[in-house]
C-alpha cells in the first residue's frame, strides 16, 4: 500500500499552501505567558534569597526570550509548510521543555559547565542550546517527513541498527552509577538507549503490521491460554531475551522496563489478544526473578525500594532524599528556586538534574505543580494514541502508538520510581530532564508524531461524474439533466 | 483504510490510552501520599535537609552520665558554626552522633527534638520560628549510665563483637550499655572529616553503626531457659520438684522427638539421676527443658515471653528489635510449627532470637520479685525552662515473687553450687552471693558459638542485672561469665558500693 | 505580613494557575474534537443559510442542516427544495470527503456559483462562501453544536 502522504497531490489545491493554526498559536501565546510567569516568580526568589532588592524581572529574559523564539520561529515553519498537523503537540512539548528551563536556571549552575571557544556555558545555557536542537529537530521531522515508506521499508536495518548501538553501548560503554549508559565519540558523549528506542519503535511497527494476520489467527493451546504457534512466539521471546541482555550487559534496569512494556503494549494493540500479555507478563516476572538472584544492582534497587529507611544515609538516600523533597513540598509547594536546601553546601540529591527532576518540581511547584505535569504527559498521550486510532493503516497505527508509549511509559517508570511506587531505574523524564541525548531523541518521537497526524493534503475529490450523468456514489440512476 | 484483514487497532489503543491513564492516575495518588499524608512526618525527620539547616547554628545540648562527667558538647569550628565532640568512643553506637552532613543517630536522632532546643515539633512553621537566629539553646541531656562502666565493658568485649546490657533491676535504669566494634563519632560530626568518616565507617567489617546492645538479635541458647522456666513455673506446668522418669536414659542417645534428637553434655556429671528443676539449671539440661517446653505448651510459652517484652518492640529510650519465640504461623500452639520446633526453643535454639536488652530484661525482672520496669536511660532533661525528671516506671508483673525466687535460687546455684562452677566460671562476684545463667548459642556450620550471660547480683538484694552477649565466643562460661563477673564485680566494689 | 512575599506568592500561584488554564484550554480542544469524532450520524455536519430568496420556497432566512451528501434541486426527492423555474432538476450536490467540502454542478442549465464564480465541475467551498442555486443565495456555514 502506498502511503497517502507520498501520492501526487491533486490539482485543485497547491502543495506548499500556508495554513494558519489557530490552536496552535493561542496556545503558544498561553505558554509563553506560563514561562515568563514561572521565570518572574524565580527571579524575584532568587534575589530575595540573594538578600538583592526585589525587582519584578525575569530569572533570565535573555534565554527565555531565546527559547519562545524557537517556539515561534517552529510554529511558522508548520504553518508555511501547510500541512495539516496536530496543534496540540507543539505548545504542549513547549511547555514542558520550559519547565525544565527554569528548573536548570533554578539549579546551581557550577555543576555542570562545558567550556567552548573561550566561553564557559552553565547547565541552564547547554539546556537550552539543547532545547533549541530539538525544537529544530521537532520541526524539520515534522515537515520533512512526508513517506512512510523508507520507514517501513527498512525495518530489519532498524532493528539491526538498534542492535549495532546497543552492542557498541557495551564495548565502548562509560559507566554511570552501575550501568553502562553513554558512549563518548570525541568531544560528543551520548545515551545510545534513547535513540534505541525510537528504532525499535520504527522495527516493531513494521513487524508487526506485516505479520499481524499470522498473529492474530494461528492459534495453539497451552493451559489456559491460546497462543499462536511457535515460530510467531519468536518475537517475543527474542524481545524478551533483549531486554534481559540490556540488564545483564548494561546493567540498565530502566530501559529494559521500557522496551518490554512497549513492545508488549504493541502487540496487544496489533492481536487485541490478553494472552500474549498474560504470557509476557509470566516471561516478565521470570526475568525479574532471575535478575534477581544472579545480580547485585538488581537486588539492591529491589531492596532500596522496599524499604529505602533502613539504610537512608546510604544505599537508600537518593529515594530517602526523593521523598524528603515530596515531604517538603506540600499541596502548593516551595515556589520555583525556593526549595532543595543545601547540605554543607551541596545539593540534597546529587543527580536532582537527570534523575529525579520530578521530585525537585514535587517540591517547588506542591502537589498541584506534580498533577498539572502529570497532565501534560496525558495530553501528550491522548493527541498520540488519537493520531493513532485515526492513522491510515495498521503500520502508522502502530508505530503512532509506539512512538506515543515510549514517551509516556518512560515517563511514568521515573516519575513512580521518585516516588517509590516501582523500584528506582535510571531513566530520564522526557523534555524536562537534563541531557542532549535524551532531548533530540524524544524531538524526533514528536516530529514524527506531527508527520503522522497530518491529515494528508486536501482529500482527493469525489470521482468526476461524466457530464450529465449523475454521480456514480448517488447511485448513477441515468436521469438525465436539463 | 485499515487493513486487508483484521479488526481496527482503535479498541487496543483506547484500552492501552486507559491503563496508561490510571498508571499516572496512580503516580498523582502516590505523590498526594507523600506531599500530604505523610509530609509533616517527612519534614520532620532528623536526616532531612531542612532541618539539619535549620538546626546548623542551634547548639545543642549537652549529653552528661550519671555522675555529671560530659558524654557529649560541642566546639565551633573557624566559620563559629558549632559542631558536636563526644568524650569517648565506647558510646558511639548508643549515643550515636550529630551530623551536619548526615543528620543524626542512635541517642542524638531519639533525642533531637530535645538536644536542638524544639522540645516536641508539631509543626514545621512552629520549628522554623523557633529556630530564628539566636535563640537557639538546646536541653541538656542526663543519663543512668556510667561512663566508667561503659569503658570497662567495651574494654572487657575487646576485639571482639558483642554487647553488654547492664541495669538495676529496681528502677530499670540503664548503667552500661556496650555494643563492639565502636566508631569514631567525633569524626563523623566534624564538618571537616564527615564525608571520610561516614563512608569509612559504613565499608568497615562488623557494621560499627548498629547499636547490638539494642537492634542485634541473636540465638540466645540456653540463657532462654530462664524464659522457658518463668513460663512453666508461672504456669503452674511443672514445679520446682517435677523431675522426668524418662530423662537419665534419654541422656546416653539422646531424646527422640518426632525424629529429632535432643542432645546433653552434662551426663558424665549426673549419671543415671534423675534431675529437678533447680539441677536442671545447674547442669542446663538440655532434655529436661525440651521436656518442659512440651509439657508447658507453645500457646503458654508463647504467652509468657510475651509478658517479659516478647513479640513487640520494648518501650526504651531508643528504637529495638523486637525478640521472638518462634518465626510465627505455625499452627502448634503459639505460632509453632510442631513439637520439634517448641522443644528446641525451650532450651534456646530452633526459630529463637532475642536481643541483648531482652535478656537483661528478663535477669532483672527475675531480680525484681517478677516486676518487669521500663527500662530508661535519659534520666533527666534539663535547659533554659528548668529540669525534667523522669522517674522509674513499671510496666507489669510478670510472675509472682515466688515463682522468681525459685528460678532466682537455681540461678544461684547455677554460679555458686559445685556443679555449677563447672559450668559457669568465672560469673560469681567475689564475697557477694551472685545468680545467673550461661549459654552456648550453637549457629550451625563449624562457627564458634555465640557466648552468653545473664544474671544478676547480689543474688539477695540485686542491685545489677546484666546481659552479655560474644559473637562466636565459644561456650558461655568461656567468654560472656568472666565478662559479667568482673563488670558486676566493679559496680558492686568500686564505682557503687 | 510582608507585602513582597505576598507579592511573590500571588506569582507563583499564577504560574500554577497558568499550568491548569493551559490544561484547561488543551482539554476543550480535546473536547470538542472528541465530539466531532462521536458526533450522533443523525447530527448536521454543516448548514446552509437562506440569505437571500426571490422565490417563495425556500424564504430568507431558512436554515438547513447537511449530510454528508446533500443534493439541491426542483425534484421533490433532492435534500433541499428549490421552487424556482431557473433551477434544474438536479442541480448540484455537496460532499463532505474527509475534512472539506466539495460543490458539484451536475450539469445544471444556469450553473452554481460560489462567491459569484460560476463552479466548473466541482470545486471546495468553506465555511462563510456564498452559494447561489437559480435565484437563492445560501451562506454555507459550520454546524452549530
Amino acid at each position: 500500500m502506498t502511503a497517502r502522504v507520498g501520492a501526487r497531490p491533486p490539482r485543485a489545491v497547491p502543495r506548499l499552501q500556508p495554513r494558519l493554526r489557530r490552536r496552535e498559536t493561542g496556545l503558544l501565546v498561553l505558554v509563553g505567558l506560563i514561562v515568563v510567569l514561572g521565570s518572574v516568580s524565580l527571579g524575584v526568589t532568587k534575589r530575595q534569597l540573594a538578600g538583592q532588592s526585589l525587582t519584578w524581572l525575569p530569572a533570565d529574559g535573555g534565554q527565555l526570550a531565546i527559547y519562545l523564539g524557537a517556539l515561534l520561529v517552529a510554529h511558522l515553519a508548520l504553518v508555511l509548510a501547510g500541512r495539516r498537523s496536530d496543534q496540540v503537540l507543539l505548545p504542549t512539548i513547549g511547555l514542558l521543555g520550559g519547565i525544565s528551563l527554569l528548573l536548570m536556571e533554578r539549579l546551581p549552575q557550577s555543576l555542570v559547565t562545558q567550556s567552548r571557544a573561550g566561553r564557559s556555558f552553565g547547565r541552564a545555557s547547554i539546556q537550552l542550546g539543547w532545547l533549541l536542537l530539538a525544537i529544530g529537530v521537532i520541526a524539520i521531522t515534522a515537515i520533512g517527513v512526508r513517506s512512510d515508506a523508507w520507514l517501513r521499508r527498512y525495518k530489519y536495518t532498524w532493528a539491526a541498527a538498534g542492535i549495532v548501538l546497543l552492542l557498541l553501548t557495551f564495548l565502548f560503554g562509560n559507566e554511570t552509577n552501575g550501568a553502562l549508559l553513554t558512549i563518548t565519540v570525541g568531544p560528543f558523549s551520548g545515551q545510545p538507549t534513547e535513540l534505541i528506542k525510537v528504532v525499535l519503535v520504527i522495527f516493531l511497527a513494521g513487524y508487526l503490521s506485516d505479520f499481524r494476520p499470522l498473529l492474530v489467527s494461528a492459534s495453539m493451546r497451552l493451559g489456559p491460554l491460546r497462543l499462536p504457534p511457535v515460530p510467531y512466539l519468536l518475537p517475543m521471546l527474542a524481545m524478551w531475551a533483549m531486554a534481559l541482555g540490556i540488564v545483564v550487559i548494561q546493567r540498565d534496569l530502566g530501559a529494559a522496563l521500557l522496551f518490554f512494556a512497549v513492545f508488549l503494549a504493541l502487540v496487544y494493540i496489533a492481536t487485541n489478544r490478553a494472552s500474549y500479555v498474560v504470557l509476557g507478563l509470566l516471561l516478565f516476572v521470570l526475568g525479574s526473578v532471575i535478575a534477581y538472584q544472579l545480580f547485585g544492582t538488581v537486588r539492591d534497587r529491589v531492596d532500596i525500594w522496599f524499604n529505602p529507611f533502613v539504610d537512608a544515609s546510604g544505599k537508600g538516600y537518593q529515594v530517602v532524599q526523593s521523598l524528603y523533597a515530596f515531604g517538603r513540598g506540600g499541596i502548593i509547594g516551595t515556589g520555583l528556586g525556593a526549595g532543595l536546601p543545601l547540605v554543607a553546601g551541596r545539593l540534597p540529591i546529587p543527580a536532582i538534574h537527570t534523575d529525579f527532576p520530578f521530585a525537585a518540581l514535587g517540591e517547588e511547584l506542591g502537589l498541584i505543580g506534580v498533577v498539572a505535569i502529570l497532565g501534560l504527559y496525558l495530553v501528550l498521550i491522548e493527541r498520540g494514541l488519537r493520531v493513532a486510532a485515526s492513522a491510515a493503516d495498521d503500520f502508522r497505527a502502530l508505530l503512532a502508538a509506539g512512538l506515543t508509549l515510549v514517551v509516556g511509559v518512560q515517563a511514568f517508570i521515573i516519575a513512580a520510581g521518585n516516588l517509590k511506587l516501582i523500584p528506582l531505574t535510571g531513566v530520564t523524564l522526557p523534555f524536562i530532564s537534563y541531557g542532549g541525548s535524551s532531548l533530540l531523541a524524544n524531538g524526533v518521537v514528536v516530529g514524527l508524531l506531527l508527520a503522522l497526524s497530518d491529515q494528508g493534503v486536501e482529500p482527493p475529490p469525489p470521482p468526476r461524474p461524466k457530464r450529465g450523468r449523475r454521480p456514480a456514489f448517488l447511485g448513477g440512476t441515468p436521469h438525465g439533466a436539463r | 483504510m485499515n487493513s486487508r484483514d483484521g479488526a481496527p487497532l482503535g479498541q487496543g489503543i483506547a484500552r492501552v490510552g486507559l491503563i496508561l491513564s490510571l498508571l499516572f492516575g496512580l503516580i498523582a495518588v502516590g505523590a498526594g501520599y507523600w506531599q500530604v499524608v505523610r509530609a509533616s512526618e517527612l519534614t520532620r525527620a532528623p536526616d532531612n535537609p531542612l532541618v539539619i539547616a535549620a538546626a546548623r547554628d542551634v547548639v545543642r545540648g549537652k549529653i552528661l552520665d550519671r555522675t555529671g562527667a560530659t558524654l557529649a558538647t560541642n566546639r565551633k569550628d573557624a566559620n563559629g558554626e558549632p559542631y558536636r565532640v563526644y568524650t569517648d568512643r565506647s558510646l558511639a553506637p548508643l549515643i550515636g552522633y550529630a551530623s551536619p552532613v548526615y543528620g543524626t543517630a542512635g541517642l542524638e536522632r531519639a533525642y533531637n527534638a530535645q538536644l536542638s532546643g524544639q522540645g516536641s515539633p508539631n509543626s514545621l512553621d512552629d520549628l522554623l520560628s523557633k529556630l530564628a537566629p539566636g535563640a537557639a539553646q538546646g536541653d541538656d541531656l542526663t543519663l543512668s549510665l556510667s561512663l566508667k562502666l561503659q569503658e570497662a565493658a567495651v574494654k572487657a568485649l575487646g576485639s571482639d563483637r558483642g554487647a553488654v546490657v547492664m541495669l538495676d533491676p529496681r528502677t530499670g535504669r540503664v548503667l552500661a550499655m556496650a555494643s563492639t566494634p565502636t566508631f569514631n563519632a567525633n569524626a563523623i560530626a566534624n564538618p571537616v572529616t564527615a564525608v571520610a568518616a561516614f563512608n569509612r565507617t559504613a565499608a568497615a567489617a562488623g557494621q560499627p553503626f548498629l547499636d547490638r546492645a539494642t537492634m542485634g538479635e541473636y540465638v540466645p541458647g540456653s540463657v532462654f531457659k530462664i524464659v522457658t522456666s518463668v513460663a512453666a513455673l508461672g504456669s503452674g506446668a511443672i514445679s520446682a520438684s517435677t523431675t522426668y522418669p524418662q530423662q537419665p536414659a534419654a541422656e546416653q542417645t539422646g531424646l527422640l522427638i518426632s525424629g529429632f534428637r535432643v542432645h546433653d553434655a552434662h551426663h558424665d556429671f549426673t549419671g543415671s539421676l534423675a534431675l529437678d528443676y533447680d539441677q536442671a539449671i545447674e547442669v542446663s539440661c538440655n532434655i529436661y527443658f525440651a521436656l518442659t517446653g512440651l509439657r508447658t505448651g507453645g500457646a503458654a510459652l508463647s504467652d509468657w515471653a510475651g509478658r517479659l517484652g516478647f513479640g513487640a518492640p520494648i518501650p526504651f529510650d531508643l528504637p529495638t528489635a523486637v525478640s521472638q519465640v518462634t518465626n510465627g504461623g505455625g499452627s502448634f500452639g503459639g505460632g509453632f510449627k510442631d513439637d520439634v520446633e517448641l522443644a528446641n526453643a525451650a532450651y534456646g535454639q530452633a526459630e529463637t532470637l532475642v536481643t541483648p536488652l531482652q535478656m537483661a530484661l528478663v535477669a532483672a525482672t527475675v531480680a525484681n520479685n517478677g516486676v518487669l520496669m521500663r527500662p530508661e536511660l535519659v534520666t533527666s532533661i534539663g535547659g533554659p525552662n528548668g529540669n525534667q525528671s523522669i522517674g522509674p516506671q513499671a510496666l507489669r508483673t510478670v510472675m509472682s515473687s515466688g515463682v522468681a525466687s525459685t528460678i532466682g535460687d537455681a540461678m544461684g546455684l547455677a554460679v555458686e553450687s559445685p556443679w555449677g562452677r563447672i559450668f559457669t566460671t568465672g560469673a560469681a562476684v567475689a564475697g557477694i552471693p551472685t545468680a545467673g545463667k550461661t549459654g552456648t548459642a550453637q549457629l550451625g556450620g563449624s562457627a564458634e558459638p555465640n557466648s552468653w550471660f545473664i544474671g544478676y547480683a547480689p543474688a539477695n538484694n540485686p542491685q545489677v542485672a546484666i546481659a552479655v552477649v560474644v559473637e562466636q565466643g565459644g561456650h558461655g562460661s568461656a567468654r560472656a561469665a568472666p565478662i559479667a563477673g568482673s563488670l558486676m564485680t566493679l559496680w558492686l566494689k568500686t564505682l557503687n558500693p | 505580613m510582608d507585602p513582597y512575599v505576598v507579592a511573590i506568592w500571588i506569582v507563583r500561584i499564577a504560574f500554577l494557575g497558568g499550568l491548569y488554564l493551559f490544561m484547561f484550554a488543551v482539554a476543550r480542544l480535546l473536547l470538542r474534537d472528541l465530539r466531532v469524532a462521536t458526533r450522533d450520524p443523525g447530527m448536521a455536519l454543516a448548514r446552509l443559510v437562506v440569505v437571500g430568496s426571490d422565490v417563495s420556497e425556500p424564504p430568507r432566512g431558512t436554515v438547513f442542516g447537511l449530510d454528508a451528501v446533500a443534493t439541491i434541486g426542483r425534484d421533490v426527492n433532492n435534500s433541499i427544495v428549490i421552487e424556482d423555474d431557473f433551477a434544474s432538476t438536479e442541480h448540484a450536490v455537496l460532499t463532505f470527503r474527509g475534512r472539506a467540502w466539495y460543490v458539484e454542478d451536475l450539469a445544471s442549465t444556469n450553473g452554481t456559483f460560489v462567491n459569484g464564480q460560476r463552479v466548473e465541475g466541482l470545486s471546495a467551498v468553506a465555511y462563510g462562501d456564498e452559494l447561489q442555486v437559480g435565484r437563492v443565495r445560501f451562506r454555507f456555514e459550520r454546524a452549530r453544536r
